[in-house]
């Protein structure tokens, strides 16, 4: 019986730091969400750019006049690198969730057994 | 968001009645969460918006204000100021995001804020409907559970009574 429980508890402490994981990589993917929705604001920006005016890029405390060209490469980069590591991120979670489909079915697998040995276990 | 959030009424329309008071309380702990994560969203967009409303307030108000003759302060650090004049009060640098500053006119700027302002009223309505329903779904969650521990209460009572 009580082989059966420690079973359980580290099945359920492995569901747990799997569960953490998932959570990690879906606050990470809101992350880079956010970070695209700033870049796509952006780029709109830029392309919405009228005649004579300048973009000017922060580095730092300071602001540093910047060729559209540049700026439009910047961001466009940007976005070509988010959006694979959004990718990557959701390959990712899609893995996880299905260790965690699997380590549910363990577990409730390891519960049921434990369930139908329980009575006999009183009985006897 | 909005179309996880149908399939999930969906799913509870099916099921509500049949679930067990602690899997009820599991969904309404669960429905608890998002309601309070979506109503900080909620006060972050309107924050947002508030802070674009001020910025359009001052670019529109800006020309008339900082007129060519008239002196500024301008802070060097927090108890330390140096008199000033503005050499083109018709130009401001506008912050589009990610460290980009553009140099506008106040009237594109204003066009700028304006754009932003409206985005945000959209993206807002859009997320007030979803609070909405949320929280209606938590109402129909807690009245349902109410009535399973209030059932469960009195046959418990009345199975204790038979044995």
């Amino acid at each position: 019986m009580s082989n059966i429980q420690a079973k359980l508890q580290a099945l359920s402490d492995e569901f747990t730091k799997l569960q953490q994981e998932l959570q990690d990589a879906v606050q990470s993917r809101q992350r880079l969400e956010a970070q695209k929705q700033e870049n796509l604001g952006v780029q709109k920006e830029f392309d919405k750019l009228k005649e004579g005016e300048t973009i000017f890029k922060l580095i730092g405390p300071v602001l540093l006049k910047q060729d559209r060209t540049d700026a439009e490469s910047t961001v466009s980069g940007r976005l070509e690198f988010i959006e694979k590591e959004i990718s990557r991120l959701e390959t990712h979670i899609k893995e996880m969730q299905g260790k965690m489909e699997k380590k549910k079915a363990e577990i409730i697998q390891v519960q049921t057994s434990a369930q139908a040995a329980g009575p006999q276990a009183v009985k006897a | 968001m909005a179309s996880r959030g149908n399939q999930q009424q969906q799913g509870e329309a099916v099921d509500l009645t049949t679930l067990t008071a602690q899997q009820l309380s599991a969904v309404k702990k669960q429905l608890d969460g998002e309601v309070e994560h979506l109503s900080s969203s909620y006060a972050q967009l309107a924050a947002a918006q508030a802070k674009f409303k001020e910025c359009l307030r001052v670019v529109k108000s800006g020309s008339s204000t900082f007129d060519k003759d008239k002196s500024i302060l301008v802070p060097l650090t927090n108890s330390l100021y140096v008199k000033g004049q503005l050499a083109d009060p018709d130009r401001v640098l506008v912050d589009v995001g990610t460290g980009f500053y553009v140099e506008k006119d106040t009237k594109s700027a204003s066009e700028f804020y304006e754009a932003k302002i409206k985005e945000l009223a959209g993206n807002i309505q859009g997320l007030e409907g979803i609070v909405q329903a949320k929280t209606n779904n938590l109402r129909v969650v807690e009245e349902v559970l109410r009535q399973k521990v209030l059932a469960q209460g009195s046959a418990g009572g009345a199975a204790g009574q038979a044995s």
